[in-house]
């Protein structure tokens, strides 16, 4: 089918008279379906693809050395010892697990307040979830000390052990809700894209294909009944999602604040954690999905509207987390407790005021560039100002962990932290891992929610 | 249609009528006619939920909603119950609950056990939505006859279906087609179902089969290793901390070093340090010889005890050690071998003779000692027994336990007797490292009680006479 080439239209521009459109190009029903099964029907991936697999491959291979090296060894290989018994590995857990939050956030929160514009981004944003909360949860996993009995962190009755987890610890509360965010996420991701692996289905040409995909669809035929029930799921997801979303950054960062450790005590942790997690997601939605959509050429499906507005929800967030930072200080003085002040203090002007004041310039100082359009709609510029609050917020578990631990109660302890080369490489092997999951996602699976587009575009014919 | 398919029509039948429709409007008022006309079995597909539909088709509400609270309560209540159930309660017969004092905190309280029961609420009811959607759905369901209908295949694109079954009371073949073309269909289409659909791929048959046979396989090998015996260690899996860079205690330290210059843990070559000397460990400063050995106090400890030549040579080893602790051998303790020490003929004062104490002594006599000297101290325990018996066929050297009830015994002080259980006596072994203090002046106790009892050693019978010459 041709697919009629329209000039986009610039659909930033507000005008109160009419909704600004989310398909441009003038594409139709079967004109969005091509689109995006163009990239999977494609006899070859493009090169770049190729290439940036075959990195991504090798940094994944890394990981996994190192992983292996761990367990070979223990956790000695690590940077982390007194009194910074968490190191990187908790600083990039709750990295990876902020990043994870957008996902849910565009396919739950935004779904219930009827935000059209979610459709074309949420697939992608989903599979970035899982694949962030995956990175996530193979920190804590592999720094448990004896991972082959990690099944100890759950409630299994085991005679060999004869006791139960402890459940008033935050670090049991953390299994509990990185499990289940990471199922229900899974849950939700595929119950989206059952429908659109059932396009899959009906376009395959190769046996291999008919019956994998037969398989995932599992015989979704787009019955009204179908969708009656589908949908009444749909809406019963999000609204579990949405408080599921908000209680697994505040119950990560209950790891810190339920603790009495100087900067951590603090009742503003939870929403704080929240809105960095957002922030952070948001960026990396953005960051990878301006490189993709020019790949594929999806520009008449993630518009640049679809961008502005999430560069807006970064900026909103940023200037959230930014106000968090200010709290945060106003209350370490307030509270009177010299150890808190302290604390505070040493973050912005110890020995570690570099770690700090990179973090202050990357979430608060940078995205305020969000506030001119030229910002908001140019995409390079917005992926280097993501990349940016990335880096900012990867800095800001950095300080929140190090500083306060390196600098506790008793000054006999005091350590200045550093990571080991292995430290660095599963970070960076971390990044090898979350690329190949989204490199093969974005060849095998829709990566945009082809129904629901269709769902809001005006439709042909309308008769009611 | 070749001869071939003929055969294969001959199985089909006509399930319903499909017709197809360009755009989401004519969906709609096609729905709406046909409802109105009285159909009741009808559906209709779309490449995305069409607004408006469920009215159109008459799609009463879903009880998904009610289905997912009901779990989702659940799921409150066993979240709850478990986190009470493992950390606060005691009870139960299989898998104990265990209740976790953690900082002198309650072991239940309700703020700390909110957040697990929100995620078991969350995830139990996002499993019940998941699972309940697709079981109302009938789904997965592989074989459907409408995927046989090429034209079919653009539901998931761009194209709109209706399809009135055959079930339908008012299915008629000609008058319902006209009706749907009639209501703006493009095309009318026979959906017909192949009965040979239902029937599963031979080629799946035999893997389903083969996959079942070699599941089989890992179940059948455990079974049988659990019910044989075997003489090599264990499959280590994961060793664990079975095997450890470690030198256990009383061994010698390995060259550390290399041929020329040797290098041990320690300047003697063991891979453990003596204690200082004039130390004592915690816990072992024997002060008080009556009670820790049977002799007066103020006598000469361990110089005269070991009536040489009954004792091995490692209780001697253990003997040393123990007079190092106290005071050093004196010089003549050779030439003393012979004469008795002063035993206590009294129990030491913090011993207390009752009941209770001659109960436990009955129940560690029970244990230990009554194997050889048998229940009543008669001296025809079964090991005994059994040893005398081997003895007496050749095939063991063995000396006779004694009985308690001798004559000779019974004259023996208190203090001997305990003597005789910590160092053993002639063949019988020491039990100063298995039994404590207490427990073998619990036994001392028995010992003499059932001494109390007069009870003489039985002749042996005949049969047993003839097991003995066997």
């Amino acid at each position: 089918m041709a697919i009629t080439v329209e000039p986009l239209g610039d659909n930033t521009i507000e005008n109160p008279e009419e909704r600004a459109p989310l398909v441009l190009g003038g594409l139709d029903y079967a004109g969005v379906t091509d689109k995006v099964c163009a990239i999977w029907e494609a006899d070859k991936a493009p090169k770049i693809w190729w290439l940036v697999l075959a990195g991504a491959a090798c940094l994944l291979l890394m990981f996994g050395a190192c992983i292996n090296h761990l367990l070979m060894k223990g956790v000695g290989i690590w940077g982390n010892n007194n009194p910074a018994y968490w190191g990187w590995p908790i600083v990039n857990f709750v990295f990876w697990v902020g990043i994870g939050h957008a996902g849910t956030l565009i396919s739950a929160i935004l779904f219930l307040f009827r935000q059209n514009w979610r459709t074309s981004i949420n697939r992608a944003a989903e599979a970035m979830t899982i694949f962030a909360v995956i990175c996530a949860g193979t920190y804590p996993g592999v720094h448990i000390g004896r991972v082959w009995v990690f099944y100890w962190l759950f409630p299994v009755p085991s005679e060999h052990l004869a006791m139960w987890p402890n459940f008033r610890s935050p670090l049991l509360w953390d299994v509990f809700a990185v499990s289940t965010y990471f199922t229900v996420s899974l849950l939700f991701w595929y119950m989206g894209m059952v429908p659109d692996i059932a396009t899959y289905r009906d376009r395959a040409k190769s046996k291999m294909r008919k019956f994998v995909y037969g398989l995932l669809s599992l015989g979704w035929t787009g019955s009204a009944r179908g969708w009656h029930r589908y949908e009444a799921a749909y809406v019963i997801l999000a609204a579990l999602a949405t408080p599921l979303v908000l209680s697994v950054h505040t119950i990560v960062s209950f790891d810190f604040a339920v603790s009495q450790v100087p900067g951590w005590h603090t009742t503003i942790f939870p929403p704080y954690f929240v809105a960095g997690a957002i922030f952070s997601g948001f960026a990396m939605v953005v960051t990878l999905l301006v490189p993709a959509r020019r790949l594929y050429n999806l520009k008449e499906l993630i518009t640049i509207r679809h961008l502005e507005n999430m560069n807006k929800i970064i900026m909103a967030t940023g200037l959230m987390v930014g106000t968090a930072y200010g709290i945060e200080f106003f209350i370490a003085w307030y509270s009177g407790v010299a150890m808190e002040r302290f604390a505070f203090y040493n973050r912005a002007f110890g020995n570690y005021w570099w770690a700090y004041w990179i973090m202050v310039s990357c979430n608060v100082f940078i995205p305020q560039l969000f506030w001119f359009k030229f910002f908001r709609t140019n995409t390079i510029a917005m992926v280097v100002i993501c990349i940016f609050v990335n880096i900012g917020m990867w800095f800001e578990r950095f300080v929140i962990t190090i500083t306060s631990l390196c600098r506790d109660y008793l000054p006999s302890s005091w350590h200045y932290f550093h990571p080991t080369g292995i430290d660095i490489m599963m970070f960076i092997g971390s990044f090898g891992l979350f690329t190949t999951l989204f490199l093969l996602f974005c060849r095998f699976l829709p990566i945009i929610a082809i129904s629901e587009v269709k769902s809001i575009m005006p439709s042909e014919g309308d008769h009611h | 249609m070749t001869e071939k398919t003929k055969s294969e029509v001959s199985e089909q039948k006509l399930v319903g009528l499909l017709a197809q429709y360009e755009d989401p409007g004519s969906l709609i008022s096609a729905c709406n006619h046909a409802r109105e006309s009285g159909y009741k079995k009808i559906d209709a597909f779309s490449p995305f939920p069409v607004h408006g539909i469920d009215p159109a088709l008459g799609i009463p509400r879903t009880i998904l909603p009610f289905f997912v609270l009901i779990i989702g309560l659940t799921g409150c209540a066993v979240g709850l119950g478990m986190q009470f159930y493992a950390n606060a309660a005691d009870w139960s017969p299989l898998f104990p609950g265990y209740s976790f004092m953690i900082s002198g905190k309650p072991f239940f309280s309700l703020p700390a056990n909110i957040p697990v029961t929100f995620e078991v609420v969350i995830l139990s009811s996002a499993l019940a939505t998941f699972l309940g959607m697709w079981a109302l759905n009938r789904l997965p369901r592989l074989a459907n006859p409408l995927h046989r209908i090429s034209r079919f295949k653009r539901v998931t694109n761009d194209k709109f279906f209706l399809l009135i079954e055959t079930k339908d009371p008012q299915f008629d073949r000609t008058e319902t087609e006209s009706q749907l073309s009639s209501w703006g269909a493009s095309v009318v289409e026979e959906v017909k179902e192949d009965l040979t659909d239902q029937q599963l791929p031979s080629w799946l048959q035999l893997a389903g089969l083969m996959t079942a046979l070699l599941l089989l396989i890992p179940p059948v090998l455990i079974f049988r290793a659990e019910g044989m015996t075997n003489r090599k260690p264990r499959l280590h899996v994961v060793p664990d901390m079975d095997w450890q860079d470690k030198y256990k205690t009383q061994t010698l330290s390995p060259n550390l070093g290399d041929e020329k210059h040797p290098k041990f843990l320690f300047v003697d070559g063991r891979a453990m340090q003596e204690p200082i000397p004039g130390t004592i460990a915690r816990g072992d400063l024997d002060t008080d010889s009556e009670y820790f050995r049977g002799i007066k106090s103020g006598t000469d400890a361990f110089a005269t005890v070991s009536s040489a030549g009954a004792r091995t040579s490692l209780q001697d080893d253990t003997r040393q050690d123990d007079a190092a602790n106290d005071k050093p051998a004196e010089p003549n303790s050779d030439t003393a071998a012979t004469s008795e020490p002063d035993w206590v003929t009294q129990f030491p004062t913090n011993v207390e003779v009752n009941l209770e104490l001659l109960e436990r002594g009955q129940d560690r006599f029970n244990i230990y000692c009554s194997v050889c000297h048998g229940y009543a101290g008669n001296g025809d325990g079964l090991v005994n027994t059994r040893a005398l018996a081997l003895a007496a066929a050749g095939k063991a050297q063995w000396t006779a336990a004694k009985s308690l009830n001798d004559p000779e015994i019974i004259k023996n002080p208190v203090g001997r007797i305990f003597d005789t259980i910590s160092y053993g006596r002639g063949t019988m072994g020491p039990y100063k490292d298995q039994i404590p203090v207490e427990d073998r002046w619990a036994i001392v106790a028995y010992v003499r009680a059932i001494q109390g009892t007069g009870i003489k050693p039985e002749s042996t019978t005949k049969a047993e006479e003839d097991a003995v010459a066997e």
